[in-house]
Order: structure tokens, then sequence, then C-alpha cells
């Protein structure tokens, strides 16, 4: 290995240079505005010091956006493992049209998310959409399902729906990993018998720890702070049902024009999911090696 | 690297070298009709005034709705403000606050000499002893259905709110919806309760002191009456914005909406046959036809800038479009949605000699006498503050239909809550 | 027996990841070139049984579509281009070079994800409002190499994993320069890595809408995902109009992808194998 202290840092300089004005300058803007009451953009405000803290904390409304927020984290972690793991496997094997397949599967990711909600609000719709047509032609139901009725069925659908989008994605990254495992240990443990589960939580899974590891930081992350499918399909309700924390926040700025609170909520988010990743770095940290 | 480095420069320049040094006076207009023909028409109005006012440069630049609310006021704290901003009336409070929105009574005097604002217009953008806008164009909610579909079932067009929701339910049936009602948390939604509030006689939702009474019998039984037809409308409407429920009305699906305008959609993407679309004023609570009314949302331009030769070439851009012959063909960017709000206005030829204004006449005629009648929640009476739009923005109107019809309280306790959440808002 | 099991398991999950999958983007496209009849009637059909061209006709010559088109193509490939030198050189720097920070640095670098949009939406614009780079191409980029970065370096240190260190060494006693041996010889072995790393970075800017839609008010810097949302307009929706222009805002990535994405796949997953 070649070992370069002060060349190391030269190369990295340019990219933590950008990052710097891109993200800790308007960070700190952001940890200055929540100690004011700045209402609406643009206007001055009075120092108020921690009240818009105190405020956040006493919130019935921040504590059922954490909760939603949570709960939207879980749902998509389990659905999107479970559809990704259910695409690297079978993209695995080799059968005909597995190299377009795998090609094209990652289509979901690459649209606009725009496209993929007018996509799904005209497929999910009872009037003129195409899923609601076919269950009632094969008769499963009797009466078109309205998917954002009730508050249950809209976060539903939407954590369908956004794992629609990150699957085939998350997927591939998987199908890296499963292709790097050597096949011998496979073979050994055929020969010892072992069963497709026992194969898959002792072989494969181990060996992806890498990957994983990866992917369960990021994944937590970038599904915590999904912003654009939710508010675009559901604008956080029914009655605040699918409002998360990073709804909250936009909500707070720009429809409740407290500027300030908004910057405070943020601090906290952010405060939270670092928070997060330290400890999940540092149990899980080892993989990485 | 070197190659790199120059792309770089190159790509970074390019914004900063399109925009050519000139003496004339630079006037930005940002509206939100983004629809391509809408786009167009306003486009060939703004070259026409362009080309006879060689000091003046109008542009346009369209916005989307689902991001004005954060834009216009950070465009102001940017500096970087249009001069002539279009919007909806509970927009313009916190503009006004903030000392971007400029008042105009002069200005509107001097209009109103020559073209005659209807006054419900003005009631719209007056308030603390000034108007904040020029009233443009308003939008009036009615009541849409099939002649033939009620003929079918033998119903006569429903005046009241018992007659609605008999209708309603009478007209449920082989996969037709009898009234499709949305239920999103959204500015629809907002509209079509507040419909039904002003028909009850809850029009008014602040006391003269800035205060609520939100909280009274009239907004109780709009939000009970709504409650009981939303059974009858579509299972999705739940996430419907104003073009779901016309699509639904197109397809057939919907036997009654209430929508602004469905003629585009009907005459375009149904079967535009004007002789069986029918329109009326919407039901109003029994025994309250004095209250019968709607809720009219006038569109105007508020001047955001207090230098004098802007101010200036904004207003001679807004007389322009206000002046008949021009005016018309303004508001008819979208025949059949925008109806006028001067007398002069509503005469003027170029309204009415648009071909669809020609084939759906009485649908057209209809709408302007229903909107004789509307007015909108925070901007009655002058009780106008600047809480109504934080209360517009956060679609507490249709937060509180939320809590009533898809968690299943009872009216009383969800507008009772409503009112909690919205005196939250003005502290 | 057995054969036949594994056979129909695969079958199957085949089958739902295609339905599931794939056969939106079908319903979608076929949809688009329905009549707007057909397209809004209540039994939703899966072979149309009506064919115009009006919708695309409408978006392509009738809106300000291609002027969408032409800035998310400057926007993304600008960004693409920033955000692939800085990460290679970061991921060069993470990788090759160990020094005192190096494990901090890298893990700082996917916490940035740990920050929600929002809360660099409105420092950020007060931000570029006072130097006056509001409205400009070089705000969205500004964001678009931000959000892509991290997850890159990330990316291209796994590719540079696979390089085998006797090339390097070689070189370097050679007497070539940390610069020659990063451009001359880990960068051609590393391409399908950096192919894969670019398209991930387009992709990224192409989609992004939050900061798009509020940085830019002028029509002619419009991208096309703010500039699709507009087009449909508030008070009406035309359904045909909104899925041909959803269809051709995909079809710029989609015709992309024909070209370069077995790069971008074959990048992703043999990124950990040799």
């Amino acid at each position: 290995m070649i070992y370069q202290n002060k060349e190391g840092w030269l190369y990295v300089l340019p990219l933590l240079f950008w990052l710097a004005l891109s993200i800790c300058i308007p960070l700190y803007i952001a940890i200055e505005l929540s100690f004011f009451n700045v209402k609406i953009i643009g206007t001055e405000g009075e120092f108020v010091g921690l009240k818009n803290y105190f405020k956040i904390f006493t919130s019935s409304k921040f504590h059922k956006a954490f909760s939603n927020s949570i709960l939207w984290v879980l749902a998509n972690a389990i659905t999107q493992t479970f559809f990704a793991f259910l695409i690297a496997l079978t993209l695995n094997k080799n059968f005909k049209g597995v190299k377009i397949a795998t090609n094209w599967i990652i289509l979901s990711f690459i649209i606009p998310t725009v496209v993929i909600v007018v996509i799904w609000k005209l497929m999910l719709s009872s009037s003129s959409g195409i899923i609601n047509s076919l269950l009632i032609q094969i008769q499963i139901i009797d009466k078109p399902i309205g998917f954002f009725s009730s508050s249950t069925s809209a976060f539903i659908s939407l954590v369908l729906i956004n794992s629609w989008r990150w699957s085939p994605f998350l997927a591939l990254i998987i199908l890296s990993g499963l292709k790097s495992i050597n096949k011998e240990i496979y073979d050994a443990s055929k020969i010892d018998g072992a069963s497709f589960f026992s194969e898959f939580f002792y072989i494969t899974l181990p060996q992806l720890k890498g990957i994983l590891f990866v992917l369960g930081l990021v994944g937590t992350l970038l599904s915590f702070n999904v912003f654009d499918i939710i508010w675009l399909i559901t604008k956080g309700g029914p009655s605040s049902a699918t409002t998360t924390l990073p709804l909250l926040i936009y909500e707070t700025a720009f429809t409740k024009f407290r500027l300030s609170q908004a910057a405070a909520l943020s601090v906290v988010t952010s405060f939270i999911l670092l928070t997060f990743s330290i400890i999940f770095i540092k149990f899980m940290g080892k993989e990485d090696e | 690297m070197k190659k790199l480095l120059s792309i770089l420069i190159v790509s970074l320049a390019l914004p900063f070298s399109i925009s050519p040094v000139s003496a004339a006076t630079e006037v930005t207009f940002w509206h939100m009709e983004g629809v391509p023909h809408r786009v167009d028409r306003i486009q060939t109005l703004i070259d026409e005034f362009n080309s006879s006012n060689p000091d003046v440069t109008v542009s346009q630049e369209v916005q989307n709705w689902g991001e004005i609310y954060a834009k216009a006021p950070a465009s102001v704290a940017s500096g970087t403000s249009p001069e002539i901003l279009v919007g909806i009336p509970d927009f313009t409070p916190i503009l006004a606050e903030m000392g971007a929105a400029q008042p105009v009574d002069d200005f509107i005097s001097e209009l109103d000499s020559k073209y005659g604002f209807y006054s419900k217009a003005l009631d719209q953008y007056t308030y603390n002893g000034h108007t904040w806008a020029v009233p443009l164009w308003n939008m009036a909610i009615s009541v849409w259905y099939r002649k033939s579909v009620l003929e079918e079932a033998g119903i006569a067009p429903p005046k009241t709110w018992t007659e609605l929701e008999a209708a309603a339910k009478a007209l449920t049936k082989n996969g037709m919806y009898g009234i499709g009602l949305p239920g999103n948390k959204q500015l629809y939604t907002d509209q079509t309760i507040y419909s039904f509030m002003v028909n009850s006689g809850a029009s008014e939702i602040y006391n003269s002191d800035g205060s609520l009474r939100f909280d009274n019998p009239g907004t109780i039984k709009a939000y009970e009456t709504y409650k009981n037809l939303y059974q009858y409308s579509a299972p999705d409407a739940a996430s419907w914005t104003w073009g779901e429920a016309e699509a639904c009305f197109a397809s057939n699906g919907c036997a009654m909406i209430l929508q602004f305008s469905v003629i585009s959609t009907y005459d375009s993407q149904a079967e535009g046959d004007a002789g069986d679309l029918g329109v009326i004023q919407i039901p109003y609570a029994d025994g309250m036809a004095n209250s019968a009314g709607t809720v009219s949302y006038v569109n105007s331009a508020m001047i955001m800038t207090d230098d004098k030769a802007k101010m200036e070439a904004s207003k001679r851009f807004i007389s322009f479009l206000m002046e008949p012959g021009n005016y018309g063909r303004f508001i008819n960017m979208e025949p059949g949605l925008f109806l006028p709000i001067t007398e002069a206005g509503s005469k003027d030829d170029t309204f009415w000699n648009d071909p669809v204004a020609i084939k759906y006449k009485s649908q057209i005629e209809t709408m302007l006498d229903n909107s004789t009648r509307g007015s909108l929640f925070g901007f009655t009476n002058g009780n106008t503050f600047t809480s109504i739009s934080s209360i517009s923005a956060q679609n507490l109107l249709s937060q509180t239909l939320q809590s009533a019809i898809i968690d299943d309280q009872d009216a009383a306790s969800a507008v009772m809550e409503g009112q909690k959440i919205m005196t939250e808002s003005i502290e | 027996m057995n054969k036949i099991k594994k056979y129909s398991l695969l079958y199957l999950s085949l089958s739902t990841i295609f339905i599931v999958f794939f056969f939106p983007f079908f319903w979608i496209i076929t949809s688009a070139f329905k009549s707007p009849q057909e397209i809004i009637q209540k039994q939703s059909t899966i072979i149309p049984k009506s064919f115009t061209l009006e919708h695309f006709d409408k978006i392509l010559f009738s809106s300000d579509f291609l002027i969408y088109l032409k800035n998310s193509l400057i926007v993304s490939f600008s960004s693409m281009i920033i955000a692939v030198f800085l990460s290679i050189l970061a991921a060069y720097g993470l990788h090759k070079l160990k020094f005192y920070g190096n494990k901090l640095v890298e893990r700082s670098l996917l916490i940035t994800y740990a920050f929600p949009g929002v809360i660099l939406l409105i420092p950020m614009y007060l931000m570029l409002g006072k130097i006056g780079l509001l409205n400009s191409y070089f705000a969205l980029i500004l964001i678009n190499v931000t959000f892509s970065t991290p997850f890159a370096v990330w990316m291209l240190k796994a590719f540079f994993k696979t390089i085998p260190n006797e090339i390097e060494e070689a070189a370097s006693i050679d007497g070539a320069s940390k610069i020659i041996i990063l451009s001359k010889i880990i960068l051609p072995l590393a391409l399908p890595g950096i192919a894969s790393v670019s398209i991930f970075c387009f992709i990224i800017s192409w989609t992004e809408y939050m900061f798009a839609s509020i940085m830019i008010s002028g029509n002619d810097l419009k991208t096309l995902p703010v500039g699709l949302a507009s087009i449909v307009g508030q008070y009406q929706i035309d359904w045909g109009f909104l899925l041909a222009g959803a269809t051709l805002a995909s079809l710029p990535v989609i015709i992309l992808f024909l070209f370069v994405g077995k790069y971008f796949v074959s990048g992703l997953t043999d990124g950990a194998v040799k």
C-alpha cells in the first residue's frame, strides 16, 4: 500500500470544500435561525433562545410526525428489502433474457418522481384506474378501492409506491454483492444438504455484510428524508396520517409561515438522524472493513 | 483538466450572458396558468403591448401552485421578486404586511371609473384602509350535471340540501357516484366545503377583532351535510384535486360535481354535447334561500415594486389587459373558466365571440350570475387578517373536514377542534 | 421433481417482478396514445382501443417541453461532469492514500444524507439570492453535485479497491507521479465503474424536483420535472397531455440507458468482482 499523509488531504479537499459550501453554511444559517422567531422569510425576528425547541418537544404534532417517520422507515425497509432480495436473487440466476431484465429493472428509479406520481395516481384511481378495473373484472372486489381514502390505506399505498421506486436500485447493489460470493462456498453447503433458507441465512447474508451496512445506513437516511412522493400525492394527509418529519418541516416553513420553528425542527431532525448514524456505525461499523 | 475547467467556466457564465442590455423598463410578470395554450395567449397579448410600448418590455414567468407560497415571499426576501404577481386573495395579506404588495387605491379608482368593477371583486382585496391588488378575473363554483342523467332518474335539479341528498342517493347506482365530492387536504376541498358554509349562512369566519367564529351552528350544519353526502362520492376522493373530479364527471362516473367549470374537459375529453350540460346554483340549506351563494376566487395582479418607473410601466400593462378588446381575449385564455369582473368586461365582444363561449353561452351566463353571489372565507365584510394566509395555506378547512369524513368524528367536535388549530395559527 | 419446483419458483418471481415493475410503464405509454375519452373511461383498457398522436403533438409543438428538455440536459450533464470529477479525486484520496482522519472523512460523507433536503432549501435560497445566482444553472448544479457525490464516492472507492495493487506499485517504482498514476492507469481500468457513477450522478440530477422548483423562476430555465408539473395546470388536467408528458420526460433517460445502461448495471453488479 502506498501511504502519503498530506497528499491524501489534497485529493479530498475539493469535494470537502464544495460540501462545506453547500451543506455546512446553510446548516449554520438554519441553526442560527432556530434561535429567533422569524415567521416569514426575509422578515426580522427577535432572539428567543431555546423557545422553539421547547415548543417542539411539547408539541403533539411533532410526536405524531416523528412516529409516522419511524413507521415510514420501518415499513419501507421491510418492503424494499423483500423486493430487492426477490429481484436480486432472481436476476442472479441464469435464464433467457436475464441480461435485458437486469438492464431495465432500474427503470422505475431513473424517471423523475413527478412521473412516478402521475403513473400511480392514475393507476390507482377509482374512476379511471387500471388496478381497480382489473380487480373488479376478475371479481376479487365488487366496488373500487380507495387507495388513498383512509389513513391506513394512504400510508400503505405510499410505502408501496416509494418501495416500487427504490427496490430495483437496491436490488442491483445487492446483486453485485451476490455475484462476488465465491460459488464454491455454495457447492460445499449443497454437499452437506443445506436447504434454500439455511443457505440464504447462513451463507448469503453474512457474505453481504459490507453492502448491507451501507444500504442499511444510507437507505434509512434516504427513506427518512423522502419528500416529493408523499407531498405530491397526499400532501401529508389524510388527517396528517402521512405527515412525516420532512413534510412537517416544509409545512411549518411554507404554509404556516413559521420559518424559525421550521429551522428548529430541521435541527432536531438532523440531530436524530446523526445520532442514529453514529450508533449504527458504532455497532455495525466493523462490517465495512 | 484544462478542458474541464473551461467547460465549467463557460457553463457558469452562460446564464449571465443571456440577458441583453436594454434601455426599456423591464417588467416581469409571474402567474400560475401553466397550461400551454394559456401561456400562448398571454404571450400574444404581451407581444402586442411590447410593440406598442417600446419603452417597456414585459415578460411572463410561469410558476407552479405548489411552490408559489414558498417562492413569492422568498423572492421578496432575496430581492428578486417580479414586478407583477398574479395571485389569489389569501396570498395578498402576507405580501401586504411584508410591504411587498403596493396599495393601488388610485389606480383602482381610475380603472373603476373606466370599466366598473363588481364590488364583490374588490372586497376580496380591500382591507386595512387600502386596496392591495387589481382584480383580473373571477372563478366561482357551481353544480354541474348532465340533464339526461337527472331526467332518466326522474330527479329535478336540487335547490335545497334535502333535495341534494335525495338526488345524490338516487343517482348512486350502476357504478355511478351520485355526487363527486373531494376529501383531500387541498385547496379544492377547502373551496367545496366553503361553498356549503356560504349556503348555511356561515360565510363569515372572523369576528371584527380578528378572532375566529368558524365554530358556529351554520358551519357545523355544513360539515354535517358534507359528511352525509360524502358516502355518495368516489372511493378515491380523498386524493382528488380539481382534475380528478372533472375526469370523474367527464367519464360519466359522477352524476354531479361542484366545480368552477367543466366546459373545457367536457368539450374535449367527453361528449361535448352543450345541450345536455346542466349547471345550477349550489343548493342552499333548507329555509336559507337568502344565503344562497358560492365561493368565488378573484384572481388579481399585485404590484410588487416601489420603483416609480416600474410601477408606472406595470400599471400601463395592467390597464392594457383590462381594456375591452384585450380583456375578453385575456380571460378567454381558458374559455369558460375565467369570468369577467368588470361591467365593461362582461360586455366585451372578444369574450363572447370565442367559439367555446358561443357554444356554451347559456352555461356561462349561469356561471356569471352565480358568481355575483360569491364570497371567500377570510375576505368577507372587510374582516381580513394576515392569519388567513396560513389558514389557507395549511388547508385547515379541509383538514377539519377530514377529521369528520375520514376519522369519522362528529361534525361538532371536528369543527371545534378545527377552530382551535386555526386560532393557533394566529399567534 | 426438485427441478420443476425450482423452475416454477423462478417463473413465479419473474412474473411478479415483470408485472410489478414493467407493466405500469406499458400501461402509461400505451395510454398516452389513447383518445381522451378512452383514457378516463371507467372500464380501463390494457390493450388500447383507439389511437391518436394528438397528445404528443401538443406536448412537442405547443408547449415548452423542448426547452425544459434542453435545460435538464444541460444541468444534468454539467452536474455529472463536476460530480464525477470531484468524486474521482476524493475516492482516490480516500482509498489509495491513507491519511489521518481517512475513516472519519469517509463516514462523514455518507452522513451528509442525514440532513433533510428541506433544511438546506431556505438558507441556500437566501445565500444564492444574495450573490445573484438564483434562477441560474449554477444553483441547480450546486445541489445536484451535493446530493450525488457522497454515494458516488462510496461506489468509486469500491471500484478502486478492485484494481490490483501491483500495477500501481510497479508504476510508482518507475517514478510516475500520483496524478499520472491516477489518470493514465487507474482511470482506464476503472472505466466501467466511472461510467456507472456518471450515470448515477446524471440520474440524481435528472430527477431532482424540490430545489429545481424553488430556485428557478424563469420559464426558460425550467427543468423537465418542474416543467411537467406546471404544464398540467391548476384547474384542468388534460390527462392525455399529462401522460404524453410523462412518457417523454422518461424517454431521454431511457434512450441514454439503451446505450450506456449495460455499463451502469455491470458497473454496479460487477463492482465488487474483479
